[in-house]
C-alpha cells in the first residue's frame, strides 16, 4: 500500500506525505499546493472552476514510444493524488535562470515582443497553454492555436497577440531545454509508477483511494460504495471548489490503464471509460465524424485532458455534450463489478436528472458505439451562449435511416430540454415512414415544440429552447438534403 | 516608440506580484467578508458567538466595532462599510472575520447568524421610476427647442432602448492587504485605481488621519473602472480587521463573492425622439437617459454625467435635449466601466441612426456621414463646446475604401438573398469620446522624480497600473525628457507617501495627466542642472559662453547646443551637481488648462479635446440558432501622436474586444428576488479568442499629432470601447435582413442568441 503521493516538480521526486503536513489533505488542489509554495506563485485562481485557465500547469506523464507527453490541464480542479507519477511544469520552470536575467523560453519571448500581456493575471495560464502548444505541435494551424487558447480568458488584450505570439513561436519543433531533461525525469517517473500497490491515504476524516488495477478498483468501489469516484474531477471538484463541500470518500480511477483502452471491431467501437474527452476526440476525427464535431467544442483543451468519456456519461448531466450524440449513436454502456460485467443500452442506463442505473459495486468500463452503415445520415448540433468554451443550452442529435426518400428509422435526442438527455419519441414515430421533405419536417417541429417543457435558467429562455430544438431538426433536414 | 510592458518579462515569469502573492509573515490573517442574502431586509440580530469559538478565529467585526465613520461612499456618504439596521442589495458586507486559514473562516461564516426581517425590494428601473428613487434632481443638457422641431420634422421616430450591465471580469479578484504598524500606523497594500481615496476611506472607518495611513499599489491584474471606488471596500475591511487584530490581513473575494458583491455598468432605459428630413438629415432629438445606480450613489452621477455628454456621439445635432436621472434600486452600487456611461448614451443615437436608415431604406454608413460634426460649421456640441480637429470625414474615407464597404454591402445584398438561413451583416460606427475628468477639479496628477549618481532615474507618480502600460508610457515619457535610456529609468509602484493627493487613474486620463505631471518634475531638473552644466562649462573653459537656455539632454549626454564640443556624460554631471549640493529630487504637478463645466445650466468645456474613432464589423447569424461569428473587423482609431504603438493597438484591441462582449454574450441576470444567477464564469460570458474577428485589421492613425497634450498623444484606454457598436449593429443589420429590411427587428443590449433567433423567428413569421 502506497501511502504518499509523489511526482517531480523542479526537476526532482517530491513526495507529499499527508501524515507530515497536515495543512494538505488528499483533496487539496494542484493550485492551492503550488501556492503554498513559497515560488511557485506565478499559477492564478481566476475562477475555480474550470472556465478560465489563469491556473494552468502542463503536467508531462510517459507516453507510448519512450516520450514524455505533455498535457495542459487546470489545476484549480486536480487533486494531489491523481499528478502521482507525473511531472508538474509551472510558469516558473519554463525560463532558464542565467547568469544576470533570464532566459525566456521561445513562447515566453515572442509574448513580450507581440505584447501578448497587459495586467498579467491570465498570463502564466497563457504561458502554459503557449508551451504545451510548442510541445505538441510545430507550426500549428489557426485552428490548433486557436483550439489551445479557448480555455484561457484574457480581458485586457483582446487575444490578437497571443494568437500571433503561438504562431511565431511555436516552431521549433518542440525541442528546448525540456528535451534535454526527457530520459532524466522519465527514468524519475517510471521509479514512481513502477509501484502499482493502491495508494492510500488519509487526512483527518478524509479517505481517499487510488488503484492502478481494474480488479482493485472494483474491489474497492464494493468496499466504499460510497466514495465519490473520480478520473478527471473536473465535475465532482466542484463540490469541493464552488460549494465549499467536504469529500469524505474518493475512489480516484485516474490511474487504471485497463480503463484506456480503444477497440475496435468490424461492427463496433469500443472506447475505454477513462480514456480523455481529447483522446476521444482525437479517435473519433475519422472513425465517428458527428462525435468529433462535438468534442471540438467540448470545453477546453484543458478541461478534454482531464474529463473522461466515462465520467461524462456517469455524471447524467441534463447538459452533458456527448449523451444526445451517443443517443443517436444506438450506444450501450460497459459496467463491470467483481461478479461480472452487464452491458446496458445508454437510454436505458440514464435514469433521471444526474441519475444512473450504476449499481454500488460497480463502475463504468466502456462506452461501446455501434459503426453506423454508410447510408445512415448523422448530425449533432450544439447551441450554447458562447461559441466555445460554454456549456450547451440546447444540444440535438439525430440519426437517419432513409430508403427511396422515405425514413425507415430516425432517433433525435436532445440535451438541455429536459431534467435528462431524451429521445422525442413522438417526433420520432410521427416521421417514421413518411417522405424526408421540408413540408413534413416543418410539421415534425410542431410536434417536436410540444414533446417538451424546458425550463427557463441562466442560459436561456424556456421560448428560446422550445424554438431552437425544433429548428435544429430543420438544420439537420437541410444538411441531409444540401450537401 | 514599441517598448514592451515595462512588466511584461516579470508576467511571462510568473514573477509579477499581485496583492495575493505578497509573502506576508507567519502572523497573516484571511479576512472573510458574511454578506447580505436579501436584497432589502432590516437586521434584527447578530450571533457570532459560535463562530467566534471556531478555532484559528481571531476576530469578528459587525458595524458597531467601527472605530471611525461607518462610511465608504466616496462622492456622497451614502454607503455604509458595514451595514447597520438595514441591507440594501445583496452581497452588503455585514460582519467581518479574521481567521489562519480559509477552513476556518468558512466555518466561522457559516456559524454567524444573522436575523433578517425582508423588506420590499425595488429591483428594477421601472419600479424605481415609478416609487421615485431618483438620485438629487433631474439633469438637462439642452439647445434650441427640440419639441418644435420634432412637431414639424418631416420624419420622426420614437423608442425605448435597454443597454445592459456588464461585469468588469478582471482577472485578480478585489484583493487588499493591511499591515497594522506602530501605533495607528497602517500600511494598505491595494488593488485599486484610486489610492488617494483608498487612503481616506481607510483613514476614515479606523478614525485616524491620512498621514499614519499609507497605500501603496504595485499593479492590478485588471482594473477597468471596477477598482475605482469598489477597490476601497476590501481594502477598508482588511484594515479593520488589521487594526483588531495587529496582524496583517488579506482578503482576496472568491471570484463568485467578487461577482455577487461588486457594482456593474450601470443599466440604462432610454427613451428617444428623433426628427430628420428625407436626406436622413437629423433635426431634432429628444433622449431620456435613465440609469440603475445600484442601492448608493457611487460614481452614478458622474457616469450619468458623461453619458449625457455623449447622447450625440459623432454627430451634429441643431436641437437637442439631453435628461438625466440615476435611480436607486436594490443591486450593489453600479459603478465605474471602460467609457463611463459613454457606451451607454452612445448606443441610443448609434441606434436610432440605425432606424433613420431602415425607414429611408438607404445605407446607414450615408446617414451617418451626412451628419458628423464638421470642421468649419456645425462644430458645437449640445453644451456649447466647440468639437475641433475633428477626423471623422478623414477617418470616414479612409475606412470606406480600405475596408471597401460598399463593395462587400453588395456582396451581402446577394449572400443574403441566396441564403435562407444564414445571413450577414455590416455596419460602420463612428466614435467622438471627450476626454477629461468630467469633475473638473480631478484633472489633476502629481510626480516626484528622482535622480541618483549613478545616472538612473526613479519616477513616481500618482497613476496606477492596471495593464494598459500607463508606467511604460511614463518611463518613456521620463527617458526621452532626459535624454536617457530606458534602461535607466524606474517607474515605482504607486504610493499615497510619494505622491499625496491624486486623483483616481481613470477617464482615460492617465497618461495625459501623469505625464505632464513628471514633465514638470523633469523640467525643474533639468533646470537645475542646466545650471550646474553651465557652471561645469565655464570652469573647463573659462569663458561663459554657455548659456543655460541651450542645454541639450540627449543620448545620455548634456551638451551646449551652440558649443557641441561642450559634453558631459549625464551620470558625471549628477555626480557633480551632488557635491554642488544641488537636489537631484523634485515633484511635478500638472492641472488641465481651460476646463469647466456648469452641471446645473449643462453648459460649457468638459472636454480638453476628444479622441476619434471608426470601425466597419461584419457578421454572419445563423437564424436557426441565433448564434453569429464575427468575420471582419477594420478600426482607424486615433491616438495622436502615439506614445507606444504597441500598447496603444493593444488598447484599441483589448477595449474593442470587451465592447463586443458587453454587445454580445454578457448578460447579467438576476432572479425575481434580486439573486444574481450569472455569478461565475460558468454562466456569465466574456469573450474567448474565438470571438475575435476572423480578419481583425487595426490601423493607428498616423500623422495626428494632438496640440498641447504630452507629446502630443492622446488618450486611449475608453474610447475603443465603443468601436464595438458596428458589431452591434451588424448583427441588427442581419437579423433586419431576414425580413429584407422592411421591418425594424426587435433588438437590444446585448444582442445575444436569444435576441437573434427571436427576433429573426418574428420577422420570418411577418413575411411568411
Amino acid at each position: 500500500m502506497q501511502k504518499t503521493v509523489r511526482f517531480v516538480l523542479d526537476d526532482r521526486i517530491v513526495e507529499v506525505d499527508f501524515a507530515r503536513f497536515p495543512e494538505l489533505k488528499p483533496t487539496t488542489t494542484v493550485l492551492n499546493y503550488l501556492r503554498s509554495l513559497p515560488f511557485h506563485k506565478g499559477v492564478k485562481e481566476g475562477c475555480a472552476e474550470g472556465d478560465c485557465g489563469a491556473c494552468t500547469v502542463v503536467v508531462a506523464e510517459p507516453g507510448e514510444n519512450g516520450r514524455l507527453v505533455y498535457k495542459v490541464i487546470d489545476s484549480c480542479l486536480v487533486f494531489l493524488p491523481m499528478i502521482h507519477g507525473k511531472q508538474l511544469i509551472t510558469v516558473e520552470n519554463i525560463a532558464l535562470t542565467g547568469k544576470k536575467d533570464k532566459i525566456l523560453h521561445p513562447v515566453q519571448q515572442v509574448l513580450v515582443e507581440t505584447n501578448g500581456t497587459q495586467c498579467g493575471y491570465c498570463t502564466p495560464g497563457i504561458v502554459m497553454s503557449l508551451f504545451g502548444l510548442y510541445k505538441n505541435h510545430s507550426s500549428p494551424s489557426l485552428e490548433i492555436i486557436e483550439d489551445a487558447l479557448t480555455g484561457n480568458l484574457c480581458r485586457c488584450t483582446g487575444y490578437r497577440p497571443i494568437v500571433e505570439a503561438a504562431a511565431t513561436a511555436c516552431t521549433g519543433n518542440g525541442k528546448d531545454h525540456f528535451s534535454e531533461k526527457e530520459k532524466e525525469i522519465l527514468s524519475m517517473l517510471n521509479s514512481i509508477l513502477s509501484g502499482k500497490e493502491t495508494m492510500e491515504l488519509k487526512q483527518g476524516k478524509q479517505r481517499y483511494f487510488k488503484p492502478f488495477t481494474l480488479a482493485e478498483a472494483l474491489r474497492l468501489r464494493k468496499q466504499h460504495p460510497h466514495a465519490l469516484v473520480i478520473s478527471g474531477s473536473t465535475d465532482v471538484a466542484l463540490q469541493q471548489t464552488k460549494k465549499r463541500e467536504f469529500l469524505p470518500e474518493i475512489l480516484d480511477i485516474s490511474g487504471v490503464e485497463e480503463l484506456k483502452l480503444f477497440r475496435e471491431t468490424g461492427t463496433e467501437y469500443g472506447f475505454g471509460a477513462g480514456l480523455s474527452i481529447e483522446q476521444v476526440k482525437l479517435l473519433s476525427e475519422s472513425r465517428i465524424p458527428v462525435l468529433h464535431k462535438i468534442l471540438k467544442i467540448f470545453g477546453s483543451l484543458q478541461i478534454r485532458n482531464l474529463a473522461t468519456i466515462g465520467g461524462n456519461v456517469g455524471s447524467a448531466s441534463p447538459i452533458g455534450d456527448t449523451l444526445p450524440v451517443l443517443f443517436a449513436l444506438g450506444a450501450s454502456v460497459m459496467v463491470s463489478s467483481e461478479s461480472g460485467e452487464r452491458m446496458v443500452k445508454i437510454e436505458d442506463f440514464i435514469t433521471g436528472y444526474r441519475k444512473t442505473g450504476l449499481h454500488k459495486d460497480e463502475l463504468i468500463t466502456e462506452i461501446t458505439v455501434p459503426k453506423c452503415q454508410e447510408k445512415i445520415k448523422t448530425g449533432a448540433y450544439k447551441v450554447s451562449k458562447r461559441k466555445d468554451l460554454d456549456i450547451s443550452t440546447v444540444l440535438g442529435a439525430f440519426r437517419l435511416n432513409l430508403k427511396d426518400g422515405v425514413v425507415t428509422e430516425i432517433v433525435i435526442a436532445y440535451g438541455g430540454m429536459a431534467a435528462m438527455t431524451k429521445r422525442a419519441m413522438k417526433t420520432e414515430q410521427f416521421l417514421t415512414g413518411k417522405e424526408w421533405s421540408r413540408e413534413i419536417v416543418v410539421l415534425a417541429m410542431e410536434i417536436l415544440a410540444g414533446e417538451f417543457s424546458p425550463i427557463s435558467d441562466a442560459r436561456a429562455e424556456a421560448e428560446f429552447r422550445k424554438t431552437v430544438s425544433a429548428n435544429l431538426l430543420l438544420k439537420f433536414y437541410l444538411e441531409t438534403t444540401h450537401s | 516608440m514599441n517598448l514592451p510592458h515595462d512588466s511584461a518579462i516579470k508576467h511571462v515569469t510568473g514573477e509579477s506580484v499581485y496583492i495575493n502573492d505578497i509573502p506576508a509573515d507567519e502572523r497573516l490573517l484571511l479576512g472573510k467578508v458574511v454578506y447580505s442574502p436579501h436584497a432589502h431586509a432590516r437586521i434584527l440580530r447578530i450571533d457570532y458567538e459560535e463562530a467566534l469559538k471556531v478555532k484559528g478565529v481571531h476576530a469578528i467585526l459587525t458595524a458597531r466595532d467601527i472605530p471611525g465613520e461607518n462610511q465608504m461612499g466616496p462622492v456622497i456618504h451614502d454607503e455604509p462599510c458595514l451595514a447597520e439596521e438595514e441591507v440594501t442589495f445583496i452581497g452588503q458586507a455585514v460582519a467581518l472575520i479574521a481567521a489562519e486559514n480559509e477552513d476556518a473562516a468558512q466555518q466561522a461564516a457559516s456559524f454567524v447568524k444573522v436575523e433578517y426581517q425582508p423588506l420590499e425590494a425595488i429591483l428594477d428601473l421601472e419600479t424605481a421610476m415609478e416609487k421615485n428613487t431618483r438620485i438629487e434632481v433631474e439633469r438637462k443638457i439642452e439647445r434650441g427647442d427640440a419639441d418644435a422641431v420634432l412637431s414639424h420634422a418631416p420624419h420622426v421616430i420614437r423608442g425605448k432602448l435597454r443597454t445592459g450591465a456588464q461585469e468588469h471580469w478582471y482577472l485578480e479578484t478585489q484583493s487588499a492587504l493591511a499591515v497594522s504598524g506602530e501605533g495607528r500606523e497602517m500600511m494598505i497594500h491595494a488593488s485599486s485605481q484610486n489610492p488617494a481615496e483608498t487612503q481616506a476611506v481607510v483613514a476614515e472607518v479606523l478614525g485616524i488621519p491620512k498621514n499614519e495611513v499609507e497605500v501603496e499599489v504595485r499593479r492590478m491584474g485588471g482594473g477597468f473602472g471596477g477598482k475605482e471606488t469598489q477597490g476601497n471596500h476590501v481594502a477598508a475591511w482588511a484594515a479593520l480587521l488589521a487594526n483588531a487584530t495587529k496582524c496583517p490581513v488579506k482578503i482576496h473575494l472568491f471570484r463568485d463573492d467578487d461577482q455577487v458583491m461588486t457594482g456593474k455598468r450601470h443599466r440604462f432605459l432610454s427613451k428617444y425622439e428623433i426628427g430628420f428630413d428625407d436626406n436622413g438629415l437629423i433635426l431634432a432629438y429628444k433622449v431620456e437617459l435613465n440609469a440603475d445606480a445600484g442601492a448608493a450613489a457611487d460614481l452614478s452621477l458622474a457616469i450619468l454625467s458623461r453619458a449625457m455628454l455623449h447622447a450625440e456621439n459623432a454627430y451634429y445635432i441643431p436641437d437637442i435635449l439631453i435628461r438625466g436621472n440615476a435611480w436607486k434600486t436594490n443591486h450593489p452600487s453600479n459603478t465605474a466601466f471602460r467609457g463611463f456611461g459613454g457606451p451607454q448614451g452612445m448606443a441610443v443615437i448609434e441606434n436610432a441612426i440605425d432606424r433613420i436608415a431602415r425607414f429611408l431604406k438607404k445605407d446607414a454608413a450615408e446617414i451617418r456621414l451626412l451628419n458628423f460634426y464638421r470642421n468649419d460649421h456645425n462644430n458645437l456640441a449640445p453644451y456649447g463646446q466647440e468639437v475641433k480637429n475633428n477626423h471623422l470625414h478623414m477617418m470616414y474615407d479612409k475606412l470606406i475604401g480600405s475596408s471597401e464597404y460598399f463593395k462587400r454591402r453588395e456582396e451581402i445584398v446577394r449572400f443574403n438573398r441566396e441564403h435562407e438561413f444564414y445571413k450577414k451583416g455590416l455596419a460602420l460606427t463612428p466614435v467622438k469620446f471627450g476626454i477629461s475628468f468630467t469633475t473638473a477639479f480631478l484633472n489633476q496628477a502629481g510626480a516626484l522624480v528622482n535622480l541618483y549618481t549613478d545616472g538612473t532615474v526613479l519616477v513616481n507618480h500618482g497613476g496606477t497600473e492596471m495593464g494598459q502600460g500607463l508606467h511604460t508610457k511614463i518611463l518613456r515619457i521620463a527617458a526621452a525628457e532626459l535624454g536617457v535610456g530606458t534602461g535607466q529609468v524606474r517607474v515605482n509602484a504607486t504610493n499615497t507617501s510619494k505622491v499625496p493627493n491624486t486623483s483616481a487613474t481613470a477617464a482615460s486620463s492617465g497618461s495625459d495627466l501623469n505625464g505632464m505631471a513628471v514633465k514638470n518634475a523633469i523640467d525643474i531638473l533639468k533646470s537645475r542642472l542646466a545650471e550646474v552644466s553651465v557652471a561645469e562649462f565655464k570652469k573647463k573653459t573659462k569663458d561663459d559662453r554657455s548659456r543655460k537656455e541651450n542645454i541639450l539632454f540627449h543620448n545620455n549626454v548634456v551638451s551646449d547646443k551652440e558649443n557641441p564640443d561642450r559634453t558631459i556624460a549625464f551620470p558625471d554631471l549628477l555626480k557633480i551637481a551632488y557635491l554642488k549640493q544641488v537636489s537631484l529630487s523634485s515633484t511635478g504637478f500638472y492641472k488641465t488648462p481651460g476646463i469647466s463645466f456648469d452641471k446645473e445650466k449643462g453648459q460649457g468645456t468638459p472636454f480638453y479635446y476628444y479622441a476619434f474613432g471608426m470601425a466597419v464589423s461584419e457578421v454572419v447569424i445563423d437564424t436557426l440558432t441565433g448564434m453569429h461569428r464575427l468575420l471582419r473587423t477594420d478600426i482607424v482609431h486615433d491616438v495622436g501622436d502615439s506614445l507606444n504603438e504597441g500598447i496603444d493597438r493593444g488598447q484599441v484591441e483589448g477595449g474593442f474586444i470587451q465592447g463586443v462582449g458587453w454587445c454580445t454574450t454578457e448578460e447579467m441576470k438576476w432572479d425575481s428576488t434580486g439573486h444574481q444567477i450569472t455569478h461565475s464564469p460558468d454562466t456569465y460570458k466574456i469573450p474567448t479568442v474565438n470571438d475575435i474577428p476572423a480578419d481583425f485589421r487595426v490601423e493607428i492613425l498616423k500623422d495626428v499629432p494632438n496640440p498641447g497634450t504630452i507629446r502630443q498623444s492622446k488618450a486611449v484606454g475608453e474610447p475603443p470601447f465603443m468601436l464595438s457598436f458596428s458589431v452591434w449593429l451588424a448583427i441588427k443589420d442581419a437579423i433586419s435582413a431576414v425580413g429584407n429590411h422592411e421591418t425594424e427587428p426587435d433588438f437590444t443590449l446585448p444582442a445575444t442568441y436569444e435576441v437573434i433567433l427571436l427576433s429573426s423567428e418574428k420577422l420570418k413569421k411577418r413575411i411568411g
